[in-house]
């Protein structure tokens, strides 16, 4: 038998993991030293493009899109307005997640916000996210910080290092458990995603990266609830999103997954496939008058 | 073929045979069963194997559940994964689940024989309901078969409760939350529910004690309660012999079909091979179950979409569909789940078990039958049987109420309140539906006709037959007691007359007439008696015939002209069908059985 | 299978006179016609008893002896090589099956060969009894239209069955008090089943919770109310002391839900329940999380509705109502479990629940003390 499912070393080995492992790294230096600070600590960024930028060019831009796309429900500013919620504190990690899924700009207001193709490019959308991660400081309240852009601890590589209480790494398991507990109650335990009351769609995980999860977590997209540090700390966090992209491709040992649908599909195929089969070979064995 | 050396090749196997038979005689005297054995015959009709494929199923299941059974450990005991595989490593899991990890990653060939083991039940159950449904709709559970028809529906409840107590076994998240499920439902039951959820779990949920008793039950219990009923079942079957749909050359006291030996055996072996196949194809290519993904079980976790394997589908539907009522006073409540979990399958099993009772008194048919009803034949027991395969299926429906609302987009708030009134509405409506297309069926179909004539043939001059004195039609339903019946409607009548006998699809030739040891004699109506009498079908061998003339013994089919019979039984004792005496090998017989 | 057309298209059967086998007579020596030994020892006539004619018009496929292929040497040729085809699959499947599992075994190519040789098997018997073996479509005796005996046979088996019976209830004394010793003896029999399990005594209306008991995580980490964000949501045990059994576990697990800023209705006498103000930032409130329904945990949590849905039946729980039922089928509110902050700032337990968590069942009180867990009130 296979000894470890193939999604896992090809998770080891994506050129994104390695990103986020390096953990913090530029996004230090120029303008606000403070905000650089405080963003580059947390940040998932390259050295080639931060999600988040102190650049005030790039913030400026930023403002300018929200003015355009933004403003119309946010307000100026991110105010809020009856049609959409306050954002001066929402932090980097929802406008990010918003935003890099595609979920906002909506439709119309009201709607659920739901995956779709990013309206905004990849410097767009980190000009508005600079942006709405320096409202707080526009705004004279840097104390009051929505979550920012969550840091991915990287997969433990041997059993070695897989304990329990290894702050540098996590383990699949960990994210098992930590899954089971707090996501697949909505998502479905393969992620598959499911329904809550009056219509409202959990998604299915199977097109989230790594970094939507995370950002997901902390920022909890409604209806879904948030998971601040004290609930769900680094280490939980980091496991979950490593979970979540291993369900992308689970351990195919059983052959087709159906979609990990559970019973009701395995139901359908049954009775369709297997019993549906062997129908027709009695119909071919047997008289028909 | 006739070469010479090929004949002393023949004589020398026909020695040999005897030989063996010869030593076996010796021992058990047992050359008059093997020899009516061998020459059983069986009839052929395809739907009649389909009982054979849930018997097949249940033998693979044997075959692997034997060999999960050699490394499924039963105990709720504590332990710490530390295998293969390694989304779980280090998890404190119960050595149940463990051990099924361990048959899935660890055991060579063990995950395929964990799946087609799952998979067998799946089939088994959806083999054995259209088996049921087959019985129901042709009337096959008639007297003398009440009985067969009562232990069949104790191996499917049997089958249920062995299905439920496999799926709970893996310990994992999914059935620990059926496990919670029937928990509550058990502790639902008035007066004593508390006390037997104790007694079965060992106490609160979820204890210790019900993994290794589920095995008990799983692996040795219910297995050898099916083992025996379904020994019982074909002993009974094998006794009275398979129905048969009727046809050209069937009538109540023949049968036409395979021998047992070798066609039958040869053809069940067959089936039993690629039901098995088909069975390791689903195991090998399609996912059953997945219980990696789901983890061990945690009382306090559960995952969207959790839902019973699909033939408890639906009870677990009716409890999402029974309204938020229960039941209060002088401190005593009869609880949500009694009703929809205990209440609403005891009355539906309940008239399940009694339906040949029902069926009997409903067409005041207390005879015994071997022929089998097409199920147009009966458009009331059919609209019945569809009405509540439309209640079933919209309780299954409901069970995957979250599923088809994430699929459709509709919220399942509606889903269920729109399958709320479905089901009330659905089993009358298809029911219904059902009733008028049996009757246009009876009018239009220009098939053979199985009911009674109570009318009077006559053969007009152009040849076509018409019934004097009857009613026709909308009544096909109570003919039974009306004495009136269906002629193959008026599509078919033209032309055939000369044709009698030598076509096949000809136009309600096959007239049954009254006689033989039917009702009359037991008091039923006398048109029943007409029914049910033993006289079978006319034209037993000379449908075949091929336009040949219809010999003596068989032939006699009916007379050119006109078939004058009288109403009911009472034409019972004039017109004695061709072969239709009782005990008495029709003609057309070759080498009839022999008696065990 | 021989349908009665494919018997009729074959070739007008010659009138046969009683006696013959079913093969065509050109075919037969006239040494194997029946009353011969020949006739007798050639093993396509089992079944046949000797002077049992067989009538004229039986077509030929119902002929006991008849096969597919009787006169066609080179079909039957044809058709045992399809056969042996069939069972080759067979054969080599099983190689690469025993391949397959030295090599360490592959759950799809385990499947996939157990498919072919299963199916390789079968079709080649169904083949073989199609085109090779004789016994198709036959008719013969049911034995009447059912198994009943003679009247004779019945009233000799009334004769047996009274032999016996009849001195028996002369003795009526004897019976009824057969009848009470076996009622007696019988129910003591059944005593021992009460080992299974142990007494109920009102233990479903009790949880693990005490007052003061903090409420910590699933792997025990005390919770603080500003480690749950406004719109957040985390299942919590109470802290014993020691490792909760999964019993324990089952009856216990509460939700503590952080409701924002949302408007709560406070029911009277719970004013003192929930951690911080109704409507400030952040209101913490704590309800079982065992459904009312069928005690599936209910923890999908809508913070846009503020509703709890359970994914076992959909049962759904407004939490702003106290947690009231507003779809689906649960009959009862969740019970909720009054909270306090103790003095090093953790969430902790005022009291047990003061009604019976999860689902209903026959002499379910409902109200219980939350200190003495005794159960006060039925009605």
């Amino acid at each position: 038998m296979r000894r470890l499912p193939p999604a896992l070393g090809r998770l080891r080995r994506s050129r994104l993991l390695r990103h986020l492992a390096a953990g913090p790294t530029a996004a230090l230096g120029v303008g606000l030293v403070a905000f650089g600070l405080f963003f580059g600590l947390g940040s998932a960024s390259s050295a080639s493009t931060p999600v988040v930028s102190s650049n005030p060019a790039v913030i400026a831009n930023g403002q300018s899109l929200f003015d355009v796309h933004c403003s119309s429900c946010h307000g100026i500013g991110g105010v809020g307005t009856v049609h959409a919620p306050r954002l001066i504190h929402v932090g980097a990690a929802a406008a990010d997640f918003y935003l890099i899924t595609g979920r906002m700009p909506l439709n119309a207001p009201g709607d659920q916000a739901m995956r779709n193709s990013p309206f905004f490019g990849k410097g767009q959308v980190q000009a508005l996210v600079s942006y709405i991660a320096a409202l707080p400081f526009i705004d004279h309240q840097p104390t009051v910080q929505g979550p920012g852009i969550p840091n991915i601890l990287p997969l433990c590589k041997d059993t070695a290092s897989a304990t329990a209480t290894n702050p540098n790494c996590v383990t699949l398991s960990l994210g098992q458990q930590t899954f089971a507990l707090n996501c697949s109650q909505c998502h479905q335990i393969a992620g598959a995603g499911g329904m809550l009351a009056k219509g409202m769609v959990v998604p299915s995980l199977k097109n989230a990266t790594m970094l939507e999860v995370a950002e997901a977590i902390r920022v909890g997209p409604r209806p879904m609830p948030g998971f601040g540090p004290g609930e769900l700390d680094a280490r939980q966090l980091s496991a979950v999103v490593h979970y979540v992209a291993y369900l992308h491709h689970p351990s195919s040992n059983g052959g087709l997954g159906i979609s990990n649908f559970g019973p009701v599909a395995e139901g359908f195929v049954g009775i369709l496939f297997g019993l549906g089969v062997l129908l027709f070979a009695a119909r071919m064995m047997g008289t028909r008058a | 073929m006739s070469s010479t050396r090929e004949r002393a090749a023949a004589q020398r196997r026909s020695s040999l045979v005897k030989d063996g038979l010869d030593y076996i005689d010796d021992r058990f005297g047992s050359s008059p069963f093997l020899r009516s054995a061998m020459d059983k015959i069986f009839p052929d009709h395809w739907s009649f194997m389909v009982g054979e494929i849930a018997m097949y199923c249940f033998v693979v299941l044997i075959v692997t559940g034997i060999y999960l059974a050699l490394f499924y450990v039963p105990s709720s005991a504590a332990v710490v994964y530390h295998g293969s595989y390694k989304p779980l490593d280090g998890q404190t899991m119960s050595a149940a689940y463990a051990s099924v990890l361990n048959i899935s990653f660890h055991v060579r060939a063990g995950l395929v024989m964990r799946q087609v083991h799952h998979w067998a039940a799946v089939v088994f159950v959806a083999a054995l309901c259209f088996h049921m449904c087959r019985v129901f709709f042709t009337g096959a559970f008639r007297k003398p078969r009440e009985v067969n028809w009562t232990i069949g529906l104790t191996l499917l409840v049997s089958v249920l409760l062995e299905g439920f107590s496999g799926y709970s076994l893996p310990d994992d998240l999914l059935s620990g939350t059926g496990l919670r499920v029937v928990y509550s439902i058990i502790e639902s039951i008035p007066l004593i529910g508390t006390k037997l959820v104790f007694l079965l779990w060992g106490g609160p949920f979820p204890g210790t004690s019900l993994i290794p008793r589920l095995f008990l039950l799983h692996e040795f219990l219910f297995p050898a309660l099916l083992v025996g009923l379904l020994s019982a079942h074909l002993a009974i079957l094998w006794r009275q012999k398979h129905t048969d749909f009727p046809g050209p050359g069937k009538t109540e006291t023949n049968i036409r079909g395979s021998r047992f030996f070798p066609q039958y055996m040869l053809k069940g072996g067959a089936l039993m091979f690629l039901t098995t196949a088909v069975l390791c194809a689903l195991g090998g290519f399609v996912q059953i179950n997945p219980i990696w993904l789901y983890g061990p079980y945690q009382p306090y976790a559960v995952s969207a979409g959790s839902q019973p394997d699909w033939y408890v589908g639906w009870l677990d539907g009716s409890l999402r569909l029974w309204p938020h009522w229960e039941f209060r006073s002088f401190g005593y409540e009869i609880a949500n789940p009694f009703f929809p979990g205990i209440l609403f399958p005891g009355i539906l099993f309940g008239v399940m078990y009694s339906w040949p009772l029902i069926d009997a008194w409903i067409y005041k048919d207390h005879a015994a039958h071997n022929l089998l009803d097409r199920p147009r034949d009966k458009p009331f027991r059919t609209a019945v049987g569809v009405a509540a395969l439309a209640f079933f299926s919209v309780c299954t429906i409901a069970s995957a109420s979250d599923l088809l609302a994430n699929d459709w987009h509709i919220s399942y708030e509606r889903i269920i309140e729109i399958l709320q009134i479905g089901v009330f509405v659905a089993p009358i409506g298809f029911g219904l539906i059902a009733y008028r297309v049996c009757i246009q069926l009876q009018r239009t179909g220009n098939m053979i006709i199985k009911k009674p004539i109570g009318g009077i043939i006559v053969r007009g001059g152009d040849g076509a037959y018409h019934t004097l004195g009857d009613h026709h039609g909308d009544h096909g339903d109570h003919g039974d007691h009306g004495g009136q019946g269906d002629h193959g409607g008026p599509g078919g009548h033209g032309g055939h007359g000369d044709r009698l006998g030598g076509d096949l699809t000809g136009t309600g030739h096959l007239v049954r007439t009254g006689g033989g040891n039917g009702g009359a004699g037991e008091g039923a109506p006398a048109a029943a008696g007409g029914e049910h009498a033993a006289g079978g079908e006319h034209a037993a061998g000379a449908e075949h015939a091929a336009g040949a003339e219809h010999a003596a013994g068989a032939g006699a089919a009916i007379p050119e002209g006109a078939v004058r019979r009288g109403t009911g039984g009472a034409a019972g004792d004039e017109v004695q069908s061709p072969g239709g005496a009782p005990k008495e090998a029709p003609p057309g017989v070759a080498g009839g059985e022999t008696e065990a | 299978m021989t349908s009665i057309d494919e018997s009729s298209s074959r070739p007008e059967p010659d009138p046969r006179p009683a006696g013959r086998t079913g093969a065509d007579q050109a075919d037969v020596p006239e040494s194997l016609l029946p009353g011969t030994e020949e006739y007798l020892e050639d093993p396509r006539h089992y079944g046949i008893e000797e002077g049992v004619p067989w009538p004229d018009d039986v077509p030929r496929g119902q002929d006991d002896t008849h096969w597919r292929y009787e006169d066609d040497p080179h079909g039957a040729r044809v058709a045992e090589l399809r056969i042996a085809f069939c069972w080759l699959i067979t054969l080599l499947s099983g190689i690469g099956l025993a391949a397959v599992y030295v090599a360490g075994g592959e759950a799809q190519v385990e499947g996939a060969f157990l498919f072919a040789g299963f199916a390789g098997l079968g079709v080649g018997f169904v083949l073989w009894a199609r085109d090779l073996l004789p016994g198709h479509d036959v008719i013969g005796s049911r034995g009447g239209l059912t198994h009943i005996s003679d009247e004779a046979d019945r009233r000799l088996a009334v004769q047996s069955l009274g032999r016996g019976v009849e001195p028996m209830a002369r003795r009526p004394f004897l019976g009824k008090v057969l009848g009470g010793v076996l009622t007696v003896f019988g129910v003591s029999l059944v005593f021992p089943i009460a080992s299974l399990g142990p007494a109920v005594e009102g233990q479903f209306a009790r949880t693990p919770w005490r007052k003061g008991m903090r409420a910590v995580s699933e792997v025990g980490t005390p919770v603080k109310p500003s480690d749950i964000l406004p719109n957040g949501v985390l299942t919590v045990f109470p802290d014993t002391g020691e490792p909760l059994d999964s019993q324990a576990m089952a009856q216990s697990a509460v939700l503590l839900i952080n409701i924002g800023s949302a408007p709560f209705k406070v029911l009277p006498g719970r004013e003192t329940w929930h951690i911080g103000s109704v409507g400030s930032v952040n209101c913490l409130v704590a309800f079982s999380k065992i459904c009312t329904h069928a005690g599936c945990p209910v923890s999908q949590y809508d913070w846009w509705t503020h509703e709890l849905v359970c994914p076992c039946h959909q049962s759904t729980f407004q939490v702003l109502l106290d947690c009231k039922p507003i779809f689906g089928p649960a009959p009862r509110n969740l019970p909720q479990l009054p909270l306090a902050v103790d003095d090093e700032g953790y969430v902790v337990s005022q009291s047990g629940f003061t009604e019976p968590v999860g689902p209903g069942y026959w002499n379910r009180p409902i109200e219980i003390n939350p200190f003495t867990h005794k159960a006060v009130k039925y009605s």
